[in-house]
Order: structure tokens, then C-alpha cells, then sequence
């Protein structure tokens, strides 16, 4: 058995040793940085995963950063950024805000961009959707970066309506009223299939078919209801697809997850999404209809088809860097990097929205992507659900409140919109 | 024997005391006075809180959501914990009746206690689905009518307890069985040799001594039940319309939705106040049965 023993040489090594080693850790420290981002999973996973591999690998290796991803759900997420900037200061360089929750109060909370950006500007920011950017300017300060946008589309199931021998899918609203009825039916597989499946929490749906009559809820000038006939004929479509049996019998608790899982598994034909969900639908490991599912632009009534231009609904998400970030410098570094054009392209062959008018004229990416120039044309003449302002959140409740009492049955889709501008008339800002 | 502490006894036992009850002013009292204040401000995101007085209170009570909140949690409330303690104690007394493979069927009552509330309402939802669900299918494929939950409001409300009594049930039948198993057998013997019938014996022995089990379980279940979340937001999310709408989730909507921080603090406030009201009686019993067993 060995004992050791302390001289005054081991102990001199030891000492210079552990010194060593500090010093060694030190460094290591000093070189190991750490980005924190508050983003949802669908941002991590655009900028790390899929066929165009981890693009933030580059930046981290240049800048010898680690990124650190606290992901979150979308109303979670908005709300841990609103609390993480309020505090005195935060580990949080970047947060993702979404264009519905980007109100004045808000951007209080983030800091301003545009010194940032005439320091060392974002490559060709002006490629950058305009109207993305202009939303997130308040008080002539840019707080927010456009990154990913989802702008929806009516996707249905080639083989279910193949099944019921409907050769094209609809050129019209009523069209596809039709077809939703008609393919309300039980599947040569045994699956009972509904028309449409669509969610009740969100007000993307239920602005689809008021806009399909050229009407809105909240115009983007804060105008509640521009075109009362419209948004009654949208809700009477819903209640009539309802009645029929073309919409779910669980329509008031489906959320956005179900209508994945029904339109993947052939237990609905039509729905409402976003054009980025086209790959996650056709995914033969959860599909049951891989390479069946598609996407077309959600049609317009009859009567404006070929007259007024379909405005679709689109959401957006945006890079900040949080008021009370501790290395913004850094955080801006981050964002200038993953709004490059090189980025924005490789993130939208990883399944991403691009913010970028150039993404799709991209012929390689056009080449890639079956429905580049559905979603270019769609994107072009889109418009948010409902503009931000410090109410909009409670008038959105409203409006889904009312619109799943027209289409259950129990109040007209007339009394309904009556309620609607009644009782969310007083939550505008004067 | 006196029970005056003296001051150098006292001195004694406070390094004792001081960790507890620090732990309780960080994370109990402060907290408290903190939510206090702030359901007197007209607070949000971005914007500095000022001092509004009572109005937060005012708006909540006469908000017409608050009061169908509270309705639908009372109603829950009464079904559930009622329910519950129906079915513990009737299990309990079975189980200790003496059953066949008791082992095995202990751990089939326990089993739901082991879910996650999360799993639990997504089996649920499949389990009822209008549509899919085999419940569903076999109600319809034996003439009786299905459970439209996202329809009607009842339903939902009736669902939501359902699951919630299967959720739960495992805490209360343990609190009942241990107490029941605690129960001198000679007092049974006693009870046979004056012969007394089986309800004899439930109604003179067994009830009167579970009370206070009874009381206990009732009390805590009244406490979860009333601020019951996850089961309704998983379910319905207070669908369809807000109908099934429960106080927790009134209080979720108005801080992490509406971002009304004053609103949600008041209607925190006022829940507790109502649990307090409402758990009153029970306090009151536990309180006079720890005096008496201490006397």
C-alpha cells in the first residue's frame, strides 16, 4: 500500500497545478458564451433540423457561443418574454414576438433595433416582407425582426377525395361546401371522415370565411366589422358545415394539434393551415396519407372570384432583443446572422415560413418546394387576423366565444355578429 | 401544567422554529402581501402599476364570467368531493370486508393515482369522443345516448367531474381504508355479541368512528377540487363559449391571456375568501375534534 506524502515540492506542484488550471477554466469560460433564446419549438427546429441542417452551427463556431433554446407553447412563450423583460435584467438575449401580441405596451419591453442596424445592418433588410416590418415599428422604433411567417392555406386529402370521385379540389367557397358534404362519410378503410376539421380557439378560421366574402373582424385600421353581411354569410357557412356534419361534433375543444392529427390519419378531408405544416402532413412516419396530402389557397365565394383578390390570413413571428438583456450586442449578432438571405432560404427548407420576397424567386428552392408559388401568391396579398392593440387578446375571446355559439346552433350567425360588435366596440382603442 | 414559555426557552427553540418559519414567510406571506397589492393596481405588461383602490374587485363581481365560473366550480365541487367520499368509503369498507386477491385489486384502485392528469385527459377525450371513442360506441350500440361534451355544457361539466373522481378517488379511498383498518376488531365483537345487525354495527361503530377520516379527506378534496385547472383546461378549456369555465380558469384567463394582472390578483383573493367560507364548517369540526383529543 502506498502513502502519500505532502513535501513541500508536491505541494509547490499542486499549487502551480491547480493555478494551471484556473486559468486554463478561466479561458475556457471567457470563450464559452451562451446565447439564451426564448422561441417556440417550431423556431429551433427551422433553424436546426431538416435537409438543410443546423444553420446556427456557423455563428456558434464563429463567435465560440453556445445557444441555449427555452422553448415554450405560442401564449406561454409570450408570456414568459413580457415577464422575463420586465424584471431588472435577464439571462435572455432573444425572444420571439408574435405580430398579435406586439402592441405598444409591449414593445416597451424591447429594445430598439435601428442603432443596431445602421452599426451593422441585416443583408438587404428591404427584401424583407415591408408589411412584416412596418408592424413591428412603434413609435418609429424597430423593435422586432421578421422571421418566419405562416400564412394558411386550405390543405385536403387527394385520396379521400378520389375516393368519393371528386377529380379537382374547389374553385370556390361553395364549391367546397359542397365537397366538405359530400365527403362526410365513412372511408372504404372503415374510418368515419368528416368534411373540414378546423379549430375553435383560433379567430385564423372564422376570418378565412368572412374574408371569402370579402368581409374581416377588425380591419387593419381597427374598423370592427367593415362588412356585417360578410362575416354573417362566413359564420352562417360554419354553422350550416356543423349542421351538416361536415365539421367535427367536438368543433368548440378542437385545437390546432387535432386538426394535424385528423387531416393525418384520413379522419377529416379539408382544413385550414399553414402552408409551412405541408411537410409535417405528408411525413410518412405520422401520415397515413404521405405524399396525398396538398395545399391550394383557401377559395373565395363565387361572387368575387375573379373580382376582389383573396386576402389570407397570415401570422407572423419576429426576433427582439429584450430591453434588459445583458449582451445585446450579441443577441443583435444572432439576429443579423438568421435573417440572412442564406439562413432565411436554408431555415425554409427546414420547414420555415421565409420572410424574404427573394426566398421564392429562388429557383433551386422553388424547385424544392411544391407549393413555393401557391404560398408566394397567397403571401403577397395576405393580412393578419386582427391588428395588435392592448385589448385584442379579450376581444379574440369574444369573437370565438360568439362564433362557436352561431355555429353550435344556438344563436343565429345575425345575432351573433350583433353581440360581436356590441360587446367588443368598447375594448378599441379610441 | 402551566404552558408559558419562558423567554430563554423560547430563545431555545427559535434557531428550531426559524427555518420553517422563514420558508413560510418567503414563500407564503410575502407572496400574499405582494398579490394583495397588486389587486389593488391596474397592472400589465409594459406599463407601470398604479393604485386603482377596490375597482378590481368591483369589476370582477360584476363580471358575468366570474359568477358562471363560480356556479360551474361549486357545482363540481359538490358532485366530486360528495361522490368521492360515497364510493371511497364504500370500497374501503369492502376492501376491508376481506376480498379475494386483495393485493392485485389494491393496485388496480391505485392505479389512477399514478397517471398523469395530462395522459388522463387525452385517454379521456378518446375514450368519449362523439365519433371514435369506444365509450361512445358502446353507448350508441346499446341504445343509450352519448355524453356530447363539447356541445352541451352539462355534459362537459359532468365529464370533467368524472374524470376528476377517477383521477382522485385512490386519496380519498387510502385516507378511508387506513382509517377503517384502524377500527378495534373487539369493537365488532362487542357489537356481534350484543347482536347487532350489519347497519347497527355501520351506522353505531364504523360511522362514528371514520368521521374525522371523513372530514379530513372531505376538506382537502374541497381545497383541490375548488381550484381545480388542469382537468377543465385540458378537457374543454372552458368550452364551448366559456360554459364550463371554472374559477381557476377565469383567474388563468385574465393573467395569462388578458394580461390583467389587478383582475386576476382580485379574483385570487376572492377565491380564497369563498374557499374559506365554504371549508368553514369542516375547519370548525377538525378544530373542536383536535381540542377534545387533546383534552
Amino acid at each position: 500500500m502506498t502513502i502519500f506524502k505532502m513535501t513541500r515540492r508536491s505541494a509547490l506542484g499542486m499549487g502551480v497545478g491547480a493555478a494551471a488550471l484556473a486559468t486554463g477554466m478561466g479561458r475556457a469560460r471567457a470563450q464559452a458564451k451562451t446565447l439564451n433564446i426564448l422561441a417556440h419549438r417550431v423556431h429551433q427546429v427551422s433553424l436546426t433540423q431538416g435537409p438543410a441542417g443546423d444553420l446556427t452551427k456557423p455563428w456558434r463556431d464563429a463567435n465560440a457561443t453556445e445557444v441555449n433554446w427555452a422553448t415554450f407553447d405560442s401564449n406561454p412563450l409570450q408570456d414568459r418574454l413580457f415577464r422575463e423583460a420586465s424584471l431588472s435584467s435577464t439571462d435572455f438575449g432573444v425572444g420571439f414576438l408574435v405580430n398579435s401580441r406586439a402592441t405598444r405596451d409591449a414593445a416597451k419591453l424591447m429594445a430598439p433595433l435601428d442603432d443596431l442596424q445602421r452599426a451593422n445592418p441585416i443583408e438587404d433588410f428591404a427584401d424583407i416582407a415591408p408589411g412584416l416590418v412596418e408592424a413591428m415599428r412603434f413609435d418609429g422604433k424597430l423593435v422586432s425582426v421578421p422571421f418566419r411567417h405562416a400564412t394558411i392555406g386550405l390543405f385536403y386529402n387527394e385520396a379521400l377525395l378520389e375516393e368519393r370521385g371528386i377529380k379537382a379540389p374547389p374553385q370556390s367557397l361553395e364549391e367546397l361546401v359542397d365537397q366538405a358534404k359530400r365527403l362526410t362519410f365513412t372511408s372504404a378503410a372503415g374510418t368515419p371522415v368528416t368534411g373540414m376539421v378546423l379549430a375553435s380557439d383560433l379567430s385564423v378560421f372564422p376570418v378565412t370565411f368572412a374574408r371569402a366574402f370579402g368581409g374581416d373582424f377588425i380591419s387593419g385600421d381597427l374598423k370592427l366589422v367593415p362588412d356585417r353581411g360578410a362575416l354573417e354569410k362566413g359564420l352562417a357557412t360554419m354553422q350550416d358545415l356543423f349542421k351538416a356534419g361536415a365539421l367535427p361534433r367536438t368543433f368548440a375543444t378542437t385545437t390546432n394539434d387535432d386538426q394535424v392529427t385528423w387531416i393525418q390519419q384520413g379522419r377529416a378531408a379539408f382544413t385550414v393551415l399553414p402552408f409551412a405544416r405541408f411537410a409535417q402532413l405528408n411525413n410518412p412516419q405520422q401520415s397515413k396519407f404521405p405524399g396525398k396530402i396538398k395545399a391550394i389557397e383557401f377559395p373565395i365565394s363565387e361572387a368575387l372570384r375573379g373580382k376582389v383578390p383573396f386576402a389570407s390570413v397570415v401570422e407572423f413571428w419576429a426576433m427582439s432583443i429584450l430591453g434588459n438583456a445583458r449582451d445585446k450586442e450579441l443577441a443583435w449578432n444572432f439576429i443579423r446572422t438568421m435573417s440572412s438571405k442564406a439562413v432565411t432560404t436554408g431555415a425554409a427548407r427546414n420547414g420555415n415560413g421565409p420572410v424574404r420576397v427573394s426566398t421564392y424567386k429562388d429557383p433551386g428552392f422553388a424547385a424544392d418546394q411544391p407549393l413555393a408559388a401557391v404560398e408566394s401568391k397567397a403571401l403577397a396579398g395576405a393580412r393578419v387576423p386582427l391588428p395588435a392593440f392592448p385589448e385584442a387578446a379579450r376581444a379574440q375571446t369574444i369573437f370565438l366565444e360568439e362564433v362557436q355559439l352561431a355555429v353550435l346552433g344556438r344563436k343565429s350567425a345575425g345575432e351573433a355578429v350583433g353581440a360581436i360588435i356590441e360587446r367588443v366596440k368598447p375594448l378599441l382603442p379610441a | 401544567m402551566g404552558s408559558t414559555v419562558t423567554k430563554r426557552q423560547f430563545a431555545a427553540a427559535l434557531p428550531w422554529i426559524t427555518p420553517a418559519h422563514g420558508l413560510l414567510l418567503t414563500v407564503i406571506v410575502i407572496p400574499a402581501v405582494y398579490v394583495i397589492w397588486l389587486s389593488v393596481t391596474n397592472s400589465t405588461f409594459g406599463r407601470a402599476p398604479s393604485f386603482v383602490g377596490l375597482v378590481n374587485y368591483v369589476k370582477v363581481l360584476n363580471d358575468t364570467y366570474f359568477w358562471r365560473a363560480l356556479g360551474n366550480t361549486i357545482f363540481i365541487v359538490a358532485l366530486v368531493v360528495h361522490l368521492e367520499l360515497l364510493l371511497g368509503l364504500g370500497m374501503a369498507l369492502l376492501f376491508a370486508s376481506g376480498l379475494p386477491f386483495r393485493g392485485l385489486l389494491l393496485a388496480a384502485v391505485l392505479a389512477p393515482y399514478a397517471v398523469s392528469e395530462v395522459s388522463a385527459a387525452v385517454i379521456w377525450r378518446y375514450l368519449f369522443d362523439p365519433d371514435v371513442g369506444p365509450v361512445s360506441v358502446a353507448m350508441k350500440a346499446i341504445g343509450l345516448p352519448i355524453l356530447e361534451w363539447s356541445i352541451e355544457p352539462s355534459h362537459g361539466l359532468a365529464l370533467i367531474s368524472l374524470l376528476s373522481i377517477w383521477l382522485h378517488l385512490p386519496f380519498t379511498f387510502l385516507i378511508l381504508y387506513a382509517a377503517r383498518l384502524s377500527i378495534p376488531r373487539e369493537l365488532y365483537e362487542a357489537a356481534l355479541i350484543d347482536r347487532a345487525t350489519p347497519l347497527q354495527m355501520f351506522r353505531k361503530v364504523t360511522l362514528p368512528l371514520l368521521v374525522p377520516a371523513l372530514v379530513v379527506a372531505a376538506l382537502f378534496r374541497y381545497i383541490f377540487v375548488f381550484r381545480m385547472f388542469s382537468e377543465v383546461w385540458l378537457m374543454t378549456q372552458g368550452g364551448p363559449a366559456r360554459q364550463t369555465e371554472v374559477l381557476a380558469v377565469y383567474l388563468y384567463l385574465e393573467a395569462f391571456r388578458f394580461n390583467a394582472f389587478g383582475e386576476a390578483a382580485a379574483t385570487g383573493w376572492i377565491m380564497l375568501a369563498i374557499s374559506l367560507v365554504l371549508g368553514a364548517g369542516y375547519l370548525f369540526a377538525l378544530r373542536k375534534d383536535m381540542t377534545s383529543d387533546a383534552r
